[in-house]
């Protein structure tokens, strides 16, 4: 059995915790997911001017004070625009309607703006078309992994990689429920960009113990 | 001489550079015009075509006759033929109350996204047929449980519309007798669904048919075989077998030849409207039906018009039949919240991030450093004109690529630059031993990178293309600048 140096366990015990704790996290409180992907109210008013978002944005601050709010133009000719967030009470949307007249010196009719409901989109639609294309490209390489590197012993090679990448993804995915990272568009590139960087270092590890077994084996003869 | 070959390529490098980040203006009608290509931007950053999919609360009327039973084709009567036959008119909701759950709620969905993901299978099929770009798509769909409501992004492209119009259908198959309306076939019988292509050579119409292929089950096949073997054009002389027609059928006498052609016929509907009315020529064995969509043409434009409007039908088929019947509410072309503002905020930061490390790079390796620092401009530069010119469509996870690239770059240019300073060897033997211990660790993240390009989700296939790109780039790009700036300076 290798021996395992004293800031190897402190690195893994901390990543034990951490995974622990994350998986707690995960079950209890559950992912905190971007308000993209949470169940919404919208709001759409039809501008009928150009209009900036900056300055729609100052207007929902002031209604909708430290609540997360999505902005965006709406059609091609981007005069309307649709506010997304958490919760819109009648109050707010008159509020906002009121505001939004008088700064542009429109007549939008409160009677008749209405808000919309959005559904939230699950995690596993998120998740779904990234998964059967990275088991099929992690197989690939397993294969070449185990070809290449055959004198480190196939199986363990294989097996370790696969540890290695899982163990990993867990840890992000610990590390985003932890610390409450918004699950959304930005996760998706973080777990790719995790799972190359992944792929490097197990290459990199792998290239030296060859390099080493290489140079054991010139030594002997 | 070595300083004029040097100041050379790197005046080349800021050349490439203006025109990469500044670009090419040129003076049309009275305005100036960058003429360098802008980025390709995917959904998540451009915009989206935002659909709402509601369930519909319309009614339609049904005609019964006076046992109860629903009288088909019976909508032209007048009231008062109704009358005289004992018929009576109903309304009735399109969506029964009982059908409206949770679990059909999800199934549609599940459908609607089944359909999306053959929607793209087939649209780069049938581009790939007729050497035309492949179609980058992505989607987001979420079902609203409480209402049945079903919303879905789509990118904003040249299929659009075709897509919004079809996927709400229910895309009910039926095969019924033309005359008795007893339903013979149904979706429960197909297996698949598909278009193919044939020749046609035909005095009328010569050129390329396009066909809706369908495929029906074990059963299925027994069916349509049964049908196929009953619903067929008889031609018999008069007399024969008169008395021995069936009633239903269709008769007419040629009076001439003293012969009775008679028509047993089958009406196929989709979402209960008639595609056709036909009979068989002959007994159907392969539980296969090909029905030709179009005429044939030679114009591959007509063709591929045709190739669409019968893979439209082959995937609603192919998929199979919404248990509800769902409305387009909403249809909205609505942008990204991902403004030009905050793409310059992340481009800002990213030249930020590489000021910081080129010049961690000037001070570790002085004038060495500084050549990397412009070869690594260059890089950039070229890498960026790249990817406008190569039509990659850029999305978040593209743009996280770039960054990675860029990364890898300056990983390269730092090993480079340390190896160069540890060796005696020459600049070419660094180079090449760079090369090895830096592509070999690579090799695993070139296979994923280049199985993401093939990969038909735009988000996966974005970031696969761009990364393609760049290793392509570093490889050929510091070979042949970053190696040759720092061999003419070693000789200096």
């Amino acid at each position: 059995m290798k021996n395992i140096s004293k800031k190897q366990k402190i690195i893994l015990a901390l990543i034990a915790i951490v995974i622990i704790v994350g998986t707690i996290v995960i079950y209890t409180v559950g992912f905190n997911f971007d308000l993209k992907y949470q169940d919404t109210k919208k709001l759409e008013l039809n501008i009928q001017k150009d209009f900036n978002i900056s300055d729609i944005k100052q207007i929902t601050d002031e209604i909708f004070q430290g609540q997360k709010v999505i902005i965006q133009k709406v059609e091609v000719y981007e005069d309307a625009v649709s506010i997304i967030t958490k919760d819109i009470s009648n109050e707010q949307k008159t509020q906002l309607v009121s505001k939004v007249n008088e700064k542009y010196g429109i007549s939008i009719d409160n009677e008749n703006t209405t808000i919309g409901t959005i559904p939230h989109t699950r995690g596993r639609d998120i998740i779904k078309p990234y998964i059967a294309p990275l088991v099929i490209i992690t197989i690939i390489i397993l294969a070449y992994l185990s070809i290449r590197y055959y004198r480190l012993n196939s199986a363990k090679v294989v097996i370790k990689s696969i540890g290695i990448i899982l163990l990993l993804q867990i840890l992000l995915f610990s590390i985003i429920a932890i610390t409450r990272i918004p699950v959304g568009r930005l996760t998706v590139p973080m777990v790719i960009i995790v799972y190359l960087l992944t792929l490097w270092g197990i290459t990199t590890k792998f290239e030296k113990n060859l390099l080493n077994v290489n140079n054991e084996e010139k030594k002997k003869n | 001489m070595k300083k004029v070959k040097i100041l050379t390529i790197v005046l080349a490098i800021i050349l490439i550079t203006m025109i990469s980040f500044v670009g090419v203006y040129v003076n049309v009608q009275n305005r100036m015009e960058n003429k360098v290509k802008g980025y390709s931007y995917a959904m998540d950053i451009k915009g989206a075509r935002v659909i709402r999919l509601k369930k519909s609360e319309g009614t339609k009327t049904i005609v019964k006759d006076s046992e109860g039973n629903q009288v088909e084709d019976a909508e032209n009567l007048t009231d008062e033929e109704l009358n005289e036959k004992g018929y009576t008119k109903e309304n009735i909701p399109e969506n029964a109350e009982n059908i409206l759950s949770i679990e059909n709620y999800k199934k549609s969905k599940e459908i609607i996204e089944n359909r999306l993901q053959k929607i793209n299978e087939e649209t780069n099929k049938i581009n790939k047929q007729f050497n035309l770009e492949e179609n980058n798509f992505n989607y987001n769909i979420a079902l609203e449980e409480s209402t049945g409501d079903i919303l879905i992004e789509i990118p904003e492209n040249d299929y659009t519309d075709s897509i919004v119009s079809n996927i709400g259908t229910v895309g009910k198959f039926e095969i019924i007798d033309s005359e008795t309306k007893e339903v013979l076939m149904t979706n429960e019988d197909i297996k698949t669904s598909n278009i193919l292509y044939g020749s046609s050579s035909s005095t009328s119409s010569s050129g390329t048919l396009v066909y809706l292929n369908i495929e029906f089950t074990k059963d299925g096949a027994k069916k349509l075989e049964d049908i196929s073997n009953k619903y067929v054009k008889t031609t018999e002389n008069a007399g024969d077998s008169q008395e021995n027609l069936d009633e239903n059928s269709e008769s007419t006498e040629n009076t001439e030849n003293n012969e009775t052609t008679t028509e047993k016929k089958i009406t196929m509907k989709i979402d209960d409207e008639e595609i056709m009315s036909t009979s068989f020529d002959e007994t159907l064995r392969t539980g296969k039906l090909q029905l030709s969509v179009g005429t044939a043409s030679t114009d591959s434009k007509i063709v591929k018009g045709y190739a669409d409007q019968a893979s439209n039908m082959a995937i609603v088929l192919d998929v199979g039949n919404m248990p509800i019947k769902y409305n387009v509410e909403e249809n909205k072309y609505v942008l990204s919240d991902i403004t030009s503002n905050i793409l310059k905020i992340v481009e800002y930061s990213i030249i930020a991030i590489s000021v910081i490390a080129l010049i961690v790079l000037v001070v570790k390796y002085r004038l060495s450093g500084l050549l990397g620092v412009f070869s690594f401009i260059g890089l950039a530069s070229i890498f960026s004109l790249i990817i406008r010119y190569t039509n990659v469509i850029l999305s978040l996870e593209g743009i996280f690529a770039i960054g990675l690239v860029l990364i890898l770059n300056y990983i390269f240019v730092n090993k480079f630059l340390s190896k160069l300073r540890k060796s005696e060897n020459s600049v070419w033997n660094v180079t090449k031993e760079t090369y090895k211990e830096y592509f070999i660790k690579l090799v695993p993240v070139i296979i994923a990178i280049v199985a993401f390009c093939f990969v038909n989700w735009s988000p996966i296939s974005s970031f696969g293309m761009v990364m393609f790109w760049g290793i392509v780039l570093i490889a050929i790009y510091n070979v042949i600048i970053t190696s040759s700036l720092l061999s003419i300076k070693a000789k200096n």
